[in-house]
């Protein structure tokens, strides 16, 4: 929508802007703020979880820094996700594509449609035990295999993220490719795949999101300690943070962090790009 | 072109995957000889609290061993790692668990290794080694596992609160009640439970269940001669009187939240095992505790200490290096080495002459080392059976206020029916 | 509408087959069989590892006599109905709110969308603490004794999962009701302001029914969601108290793994996808059908 800043500040609808601001604080920030006010606390300090700190202590998160060894999880975790961002980015899309435009003409398609559609509704415990003794034998119960399954797995939800808007581009683009004689790759890549970007937006960040904060699959699958992901990192020191609430939430902001400063700087495409893309 | 642009696709999807492979071969195998030569063995351990001393010890088999070099491996949720380690035929060289069911399920798949002809056998307590055979499949009389750790649960409280209150530690179950009465007319709380975590609940249970359930209960109700309804009602009844000295909230209260709470002094005792001293330690360095056998019943002589074993050591019949794997474990065994462990986890020895002198377990670690102990009741039940959730249930009742008679009544009915669900094979 | 040039176009290319070829391979090797595994296990004893032995459809018998099972399916249709519909109707009147002409337009929907971002995990540890801590003082400072308690140790368990969910999940269905929002042609609002409907009468009547499209992306994709419900239970009150929330997916996992019934479990999970994926089906149908009538 246009924002119109040249119309009248009247305009505005205060009440609204207001209540929404209200719920921000109270709803949204609140949890927030308490997790870093616990965070930034010395344990004899946390009679008043709300208030602010009598002495700032940092000394939580170098703490949290070294006992999850936060450096190579984080790397671990990173690797992960970047690989298979890219890589769910430019060959789900492209499947999508083939299985969307040719549904109606040929029927291979149309199963292949239907087949990642239902595999959408298969609760992952169930394949758990099975998926594990199929990737030992392909070896990959290691953070190169866990992202390529990744980007295996996210077949389903992408095909049909990514149906929608594939039927709204008009065929004739394609056909006014082909008859300047490009290649269906080509024509993908260069014609349909730009028009797509808001909904490449939205697969992105769900990628994202998912391989981030998992860690069922990590559970199962990487054994190796050194291997593990934040969020496994946060499981396995559940026990060890038990008594002290300040080293346990600097330890779960540090892995929020990340996601935060993404979050910050790319927030309008973000926010742009589910919106034009959820809907075709 | 138009071919190179396909397999630049078609390749993409299939690098992670080429990758993949090349990454597995460095990490496969769990006991491969690396390229040095030496022997890597890999210790699997499920107590993901005592990792540190474990580590200490295994550095120093490490240090003294130029040959083998063991790993440590204590992943969350490592029951179901394990599990998931075992459908992929890949057993770590020696495991480390806790002699409980999972142990049962593990050693009945027929993955350990008897171990009874090692020499330092002839040194661990027969009251340990028979609660081994007794959680071993179909009960057979063969060491799969070497009792090294074993821990003891009972009442564990506030020796100042009790000076201070005038109390003397409770023999009997009525002494007991008394206690709890006058704590409560002098302000305090008694109890604390921590039902919000659900295991919490099976404490009180295996104390009071271990003194009073009929000698025979676990193999009779196995073999379906007898019931939980008619022979437990009693051990209930005393479960829900319990519940009256908790504080409000004991369903919405947190194991790790109760541990503070109690080690700040918020209540005068907690029902758990010796394992919960380092969190009451922790969160405040000076507290004085101790600990009592939960007097379940007024015949003092039934009273004994829940204790089982809490770490038990096995070897896997696939290990590659089967010997080193042997070794590890006789090191594991040395006097010296279990003391190190036991002082560090406020935990006991199952061997003979290795003792715990800690004032926090001082009130029983005399029963202990007589041997006046009895097994934690849910150690012998099936593994699909949760009593806890059947505990928790029935607690959950009693605060939504059901009448006791009713609840009791359906609460052992459900142990029933669930039991015999549970005890398919 | 376009069956005439279906006709005379070329059939199609064959790069389309090789691709979607390989990666139906590829799926089929690592999602499918391990699921068939699944399924092919549901009819037998196996606990995991080790030895088996078929035992027909016992399993799925058993299903209906095992009420930690029928529980777990009340539990979790409860959830899924309430979550599904609060957390449509939270993100409606957002999406409304937010579509307004209101200041700092972008940074509020920015700190609205905050929520999704940051992973159920976490967020279920931090209001594990909230629920601990801090509304049981606020319940005690009002006097209302429901609340002053931990929710999560209560019978009510159920209503501080939603909650959470809601708090995670109301973000992504909010975007998408104001996507659906934006795409309304303002001509038609114009139109209904000449016919006299304001307020709520234009909602319902004209907006609403225009949202369609993102009504149904919504709809299916929260009920499944829901419906599948693990994270949040598991890093809040792991299925406690008692079984009290303990949803199908919780009960798979955890009974399937920590409790030896992996082939029961496995039965179990596949009647959970049938029913998830015959939901679905139904929504999509109703839905659509709506979405014509109105189109």
């Amino acid at each position: 929508m246009k924002q119109g800043v040249a119309k009248v500040k009247e305009r505005y609808n205060w009440p609204v802007t207001i209540l929404l601001i209200i719920g921000i604080v109270l709803i949204i920030l609140l949890p927030l703020y308490m997790a870093l006010m616990i965070a930034i606390k010395d344990p004899s300090d946390m009679n008043n979880v709300l208030a602010l700190p009598r002495k700032l202590r940092l000394q939580n998160f170098v703490d949290a820094w070294v006992m999850t060894d936060f450096p190579r999880k984080f790397f671990n975790t990173a690797f992960i996700t970047v690989i298979n961002l890219f890589f769910t980015l430019i060959t789900n899309s492209f499947a999508a594509y083939a299985i969307t435009r040719n549904r109606k003409k040929s029927k291979f398609f149309s199963i292949m449609y239907y087949y990642f559609i239902s595999a959408m509704f298969i609760p992952f415990q169930v394949i758990m035990l099975p998926l594990v003794v199929q990737a030992n034998a392909f070896h990959l119960d290691n953070i190169y295999g866990i992202t390529f399954l990744y980007v295996i797995f996210g077949l389903p939800m992408n095909t049909f993220l990514y149906t929608g808007a594939i039927k709204a581009v008009p065929e004739a683009l394609d056909e006014a490719a082909m008859i300047d004689g490009a290649n269906p790759i080509q024509i993908f890549s260069r014609v349909i795949f730009p028009v797509l970007k808001p909904t490449t937006a939205t697969v992105a960040i769900l990628s994202f999101m998912w391989t981030w904060n998992d860690f069922s699959m990590p559970l199962v699958l990487l054994s190796d300690e050194s291997q593990q992901t934040l969020q496994l990192a946060q499981y396995v020191f559940k026990s060890q943070f038990s008594v002290d609430y300040n080293l346990a939430f600097a330890s779960y902001l540090l892995v929020l962090a990340p996601v935060l400063i993404v979050y910050i700087f790319c927030q309008k495409w973000i926010m742009n790009g589910v919106v034009a893309g959820a809907v075709k | 072109m138009n071919k190179k642009v396909i397999s630049t696709l078609v390749i993409g999807t299939l690098i992670a995957g080429t990758l993949a492979g090349c990454g597995g071969s460095s990490d496969a195998g769990s006991s491969a000889k690396s390229s040095s030569g030496k022997t890597e063995l890999e210790l699997f351990s499920t107590k993901p609290e005592n990792k540190d001393t474990i580590q200490k010890l295994v550095d120093k088999y490490n240090e003294s061993h130029d040959d083998v070099t063991v790993k440590v491996t204590a992943p969350p949720d490592a029951g179901t790692v394990l599990k998931t380690r075992m459908a992929k035929n890949d057993m770590p060289d020696i495991v480390a668990m806790g002699g409980d069911n999972n142990y049962t399920e593990v050693e009945g798949a027929g993955m350990l290794l008897d171990l009874g002809d090692q020499d330092y056998i002839k040194d661990v307590q027969e009251a340990y080694i028979d609660m081994i055979y007794d959680v071993n499949k179909d009960k057979e009389e063969t060491i799969y596992g070497v009792p090294f750790a074993t821990n003891a649960s009972g009442v564990i409280y506030n020796t100042e609160k009790f000076e201070e209150l005038g109390l003397e530690v409770p023999k009997t179950w009525d002494e007991f009640i008394d206690t709890l009465q006058k704590i409560q007319d002098a302000g305090e709380q008694p109890l604390l439970m921590t039902y919000k975590d659900a295991w919490t609940a099976n404490a009180p249970w295996n104390s009071i269940a271990a003194d009073l359930a009929p000698e025979s209960f676990a193999d009779d109700r196995k073999a379906g001669k007898t019931t939980f309804v008619g022979t437990h009602e009693e051990i209930t009844e005393k479960y829900l009187t319990l519940l009256d000295y908790a504080q409000d909230d004991f369903m919405g209260l947190s194991y790790d939240d109760g541990n503070k709470k109690f080690a700040n002094g918020d209540a005068v005792m907690i029902i758990n095992g010796n394992w919960a001293i380092s969190q009451y330690r922790n969160a405040n360095p000076d507290v004085k505790i101790n600990m009592f056998a939960f007097p379940s019943s007024n015949d003092e002589s039934q009273n004994k200490v829940t204790s089982g074993v809490d770490v038990l050591l096995g070897v896997s019949k696939s290990s590659s290096n089967v010997d080193a794997a042997k070794d590890f474990v006789s090191f594991m065994m040395e006097k010296e080495n279990v003391q190190t462990y036991i002082d560090e986890q406020f935990s006991f020895s199952a061997l003979k002459g290795v003792e715990q002198s800690d004032e926090a377990v001082s009130g029983v670690q005399e029963d202990i080392s007589n041997g006046k102990v009895a097994n934690f009741e849910d150690h012998y039940y099936p593994s699909g059976f949760n009593m806890s959730v059947l505990l928790t249930e029935l607690s959950l009742n009693r605060a939504n206020g059901m009448d006791d008679k009713e609840n009791i009544e359906q609460f052992l009915k459900q142990c029933d029916e669930k039991y015999d669900v549970a005890n398919v094979d | 509408m376009k069956k005439a040039a279906n006709r005379k176009r070329p059939a199609v290319n064959k790069v389309y087959y090789i691709y979607v070829g390989i990666l139906a391979v590829l799926f089929f090797i690592f999602h499918t069989i391990p699921f068939l595994k699944g399924v092919f296990y549901s009819f037998t004893d196996w606990r995991g590892y080790g030895d088996w032995n078929f035992v027909g459809l016992r399993n799925y018998l058993h299903m209906f006599v095992d009420a930690d099972t029928g529980n777990a399916y009340i539990f979790t249709f409860k959830f899924a109905v309430i979550t599904t519909i609060l957390v449509n109707v939270v993100s409606l009147v957002l999406a409304c709110a937010l579509n307004a002409k209101i200041k700092f337009k972008n940074t509020i929907k920015a700190f609205y969308f905050l929520p999704y971002m940051l992973g159920s995990l976490i967020v279920g540890f931090i209001f594990n603490y909230i629920f601990a801590n801090l509304v049981p003082e606020l319940g005690k400072a009002l006097g209302i004794k429901a609340l002053s308690v931990n929710i999560l140790g209560t019978n009510n368990a159920m209503w501080g999962i939603i909650a959470v969910s809601l708090w995670i999940g109301c973000a992504f269905n909010t975007l998408i009701y104001i996507a659906g929002l934006q795409s309304i042609d303002t001509d038609v609002y114009e139109a209904a302001n000449l016919d006299g409907a304001t307020g709520f009468k234009r909602f319902s009547k004209i907006t609403f029914p225009l949202l369609a499209p993102s009504f149904t992306i919504n709809m299916v994709l929260s009920a499944k969601g829901y419906l599948m419900v693990y994270d949040q239970i598991m890093a809040m009150t792991d299925g406690g108290p008692g079984t009290a929330t303990t949803s199908i997916a919780v009960l798979i996992y955890k009974k399937g793994f920590g409790g030896g019934q992996f082939a029961y479990q496995s039965a179990n999970a596949v009647v959970l996808f049938i029913v998830v994926v015959l939901i679905s089906v139904f929504q999509l149908r109703i839905l659509e059908k709506r979405e014509e009538k109105l189109g």
